[in-house]
């Protein structure tokens, strides 16, 4: 057993300190999914992304030869938490291209797939940016029920169908698609495939879903007989979902250490209020109700720091971590409404004060999770079914449904 | 960074394993509950066999130099198989801090007769309130010029009615605070006015009171110095916390283990009751929880066998044990229905324990606290 971080991830952590400062002067984020926010938003993370990319932060444990530093998993978690803590933008590009469509396409790309894809990921130009596109009306937690069409056509696929909740569609320029290649198969899970798809091909209509804060992360897409090059098939054709659960456990690896990050910060902020504001004559840090529950959010965040390390350390070993990238999403949606709930209880009456307004507290940062918990806690899986794949993988409990 | 144990350990781990489970059934758990002694004396020599009394003392004094990671990971052990006796009371409570604050004459005499496991020792601090506060420490030792005369009496001592040694604290003067003043003083059980009384706990667990009545020590059996004995409290409340912890996360494992086992084993309704969300997703929580508490206690002993700052780091750490022991056991005789609730099933000797690790070092409100003090509240 040993905790410490070495030398090397210790220096790194240094420099991202030194960077965020510079770069952020002024803008406290603490709690950035950039593609939720507004244009001006939008333009800002872009930026700073190239400016990642330059340090070679971006996507550091990629291979040299796709545009990484070829950084340890360690290496990397140091990265992901400061940003999380300094709520650097930028850092994921709308999550897809560096979250999983990179190294999924390093798993299971073809060469002239990797060649074109990954390094303008790795660049931090607009043209890198992602969405994914996996549910849809009538597949949600039943993922393997999709109906989106794709029919072979000499060099083509033809798609036909609709997805929805994809985030971040109307900023990408590439779509990482799920698709029903086979529908004559006896189980749903064969039968899928999986494609990249440009995004402006002609017969894609993309209509917003705004949700109920009122801010743009979602789409509809519609297809209407849109032609993909057979070149786009990625892996094996109806082999999709096998490629897709390996594509959703790198989707839950990263979110340990950076909501941990992001939280540890949003705490550190909290506390400071509690110790400006007057409550029965004392400050409100003094009162004992406020004291325990931000000591029991502690614990909370500490328990998800050491799920972090678990993971990431797993992964340095080369494992393929299934269940704990499951867990470790289900105790982030927990830590975060636990955390999102309480702030709303220190600062009050406030809390119902719109996360932009100039009277909102805590910089409109605890509104801000608060209005989002819910939403995230959907996205990448239900607690429902992370739990699923938790009392399968790990504890060989019988499939429930 | 590696959550690995290194091979010393996992030696230590294997061995405690292998002979916990032969010679510490639970049958044998249920007998001691209601032994006088409260523990086995041909166990407690086989302990001593294996090295266990000893193992974090320096080789002068008979032990194996072994660090507290090593400790809590032997700690582990016995939580899951709940090893009854004085153990934890002798090492982690005095021996720990015999070994930090003793003289050179306090750890040449004391220490080589526990590693032997010749003499068992307990710590007598909490009183009547039930506590582990220094404001209510009311015991006096007065100095009458040539002893240090204790009055009074503690409460809930572990195995105090079968040591050979209490450490003691007094107030020796009151100062402004209720920390200053307090005194922790070597004594012997057989001296002059100790008398020790079994409290029936639910587990069963050699808890006692201890009475002193004009019981004589000299200045040569003080810990430390006169006044600053809450300073060695603090001490082992960061030592002894953690590997109570680390007991406390091995016993949550077994309940685990044994309650998805229970849950592939049980149909009803021509089912196994764990392919039911309703279960399977209890379980899971509750493995959410063991697996936290597991790498809380490994992440907070390295700290301290590292030497680093970890106040707030062991207060978190027991206030989650705290809860985590409870709501395992809960939960845990839940999926087991009523099976769960007789004296024949294993489980309930967990649930028996709960509630003296929670109040041992410490209650949930008590280290909630001192995390808020961490974070700067």
């Amino acid at each position: 057993m040993d905790f410490k971080f070495s030398e090397k991830e210790e220096m790194l952590r240094e420099e991202i300190r030194k960077f965020a400062k510079a770069e952020l002067a002024g803008k406290d984020f603490v709690s950035g999914m950039e593609e939720e926010s507004r244009d001006e938003d939008w333009e800002f993370a872009m930026q700073i992304s190239k400016k990642l990319a330059q340090k070679g932060w971006l996507t550091m444990a990629w291979p040299r030869e796709y545009g990484g530093q070829g950084a340890s998993f360690f290496e990397q978690h140091v990265y992901i938490d400061e940003a999380g803590y300094w709520g650097i933008p930028g850092t994921t590009m709308g999550i897809s291209g560096i979250g999983w469509v990179g190294p999924s396409l390093m798993l299971f790309g073809t060469e002239e797939q990797k060649k074109k894809y990954i390094p303008l990921i790795a660049s931090g130009d607009p043209d890198g940016v992602w969405c994914t596109a996996y549910s849809e009306p009538n597949a949600g937690s039943d993922f393997a029920n999709i109906q989106t069409r794709a029919i072979k056509n000499g060099d083509e696929y033809i798609l036909n169908g609709q997805k929805i909740w994809t985030s971040c569609a109307h900023r990408a320029r590439w779509c990482w698609i799920a698709v029903r290649t086979d529908a004559t198969v006896a189980k749903k899970q064969h039968g899928i495939s999986l494609l990249i798809l440009d995004m402006q091909s002609p017969g894609i209509t993309i209509k917003p879903i705004l949700n109920y804060a009122g801010i743009h992360i979602f789409n509809e897409l519609f297809f209407d007989n849109v032609k993909v090059p057979v070149t786009n098939l990625v892996g094996t054709e109806n082999r999709g979902w096998y490629h897709l659960m390996q594509s959703l456990a790198f989707e839950r690896h990263s979110m340990a250490p950076q909501f941990y990050g992001t939280a540890r910060r949003l705490l550190e902020h909290i506390v400071k209020y509690t110790g400006g504001i007057r409550y029965h004559g004392k400050s409100l840090s003094a009162d004992p109700m406020v004291r325990h529950k931000l000591a029991e959010r502690t614990i909370e965040l500490e328990t998800l720091k050491m799920f972090g390390y678990e993971i990431t350390w797993k992964m340095s070993k080369g494992l393929i971590p299934i269940y704990e990238a499951a867990r470790n999403k289900a105790y982030c949606d927990l830590v975060m409404q636990r955390l999102a709930t309480t702030g709303t209880e220190i600062i009050g009456a406030y809390s119902q004060v719109d996360m932009w307004s100039k009277w909102g507290k805590v910089m409109g940062h605890i509104v801000r999770l608060y209005m989002m918990f819910p939403g995230l806690e959907i996205a990448a899986g239900t607690d429902e079914v992370q739990k699923n794949i938790i009392g399968q993988f790990k504890l060989g409990l019988p499939r429930p449904y | 960074m590696d959550f690995e144990f290194n091979e010393q350990q996992n030696m230590l781990k294997t061995m405690a394993r292998d002979f916990l489970s032969k010679e510490c059934t639970k049958t044998k758990v249920r007998e001691l509950e209601k032994d006088p002694k409260g523990y086995d004396p041909d166990m407690w020599s086989k302990m001593v066999e294996l090295g266990w009394m000893g193992l974090i003392f320096p080789e002068q004094y008979s032990g194996t130099g072994a660090d507290l990671m090593e400790l809590a990971v032997l700690m582990e052990e016995m939580g899951k198989n709940i090893t009854p006796g004085p153990f934890f009371s002798t090492i982690a409570l005095c021996a720990i801090p015999i070994l930090k604050f003793g003289t050179e004459t306090h750890k040449a005499k004391y220490l080589p007769p526990i590693a032997d496991g010749k003499n068992i020792w307990s710590l007598a601090l909490t009183e009547h309130s039930g506590r582990f506060e220094a404001s209510d420490v009311n015991c006096i030792a007065k100095y009458d010029g040539k002893y240090y005369v204790i009055n009074g009496e503690k409460w809930f001592v572990p195995y105090a009615h079968v040591a050979d040694y209490l450490l003691v604290l007094c107030r020796t003067e009151s100062g402004h605070k209720p920390e200053d003043g307090l005194t922790l003083f070597i004594v012997r059980t057989r001296s002059r006015g100790v008398k020790s009384e079994l409290i029936q706990t639910i587990a069963g667990d050699g808890q006692c009171r201890v009475k002193f009545k004009n019981t004589k020590v000299s200045k040569r059996d003080i810990l430390g110095k006169v006044g600053k004995g809450w300073d060695m409290v603090k001490y082992i409340m960061q030592r002894a916390t953690i590997l109570k912890c680390a007991e406390v996360s091995g016993a949550c494992q077994a309940v685990l283990e044994m309650t998805t086992a229970y849950a592939k084993d049980r149909t009803q309704f021509d089912k196994p009751i764990g392919s039911f969300m309703a279960i399977q997703h209890k379980i899971v929580d509750m493995l959410t929880d063991v697996e936290g508490l597991q790498y809380l206690v490994y992440y907070t002993a390295w700290l301290l066998s590292t030497g680093g700052k970890a106040d707030m780091q062991v207060s978190l750490t027991k206030a989650k044990a705290n809860e985590v022991y409870q709501r395992i056991c809960i939960d845990g005789i839940k999926v087991h229905g009523a099976i769960g609730f007789t004296m024949d099933h294993d489980i309930g000797c967990y649930f028996r324990r709960v509630k003296a690790a929670e109040y041992m070092l410490g209650d949930t409100d008590l280290h909630l606290e001192k995390v808020a003090v961490g974070l700067g509240l």
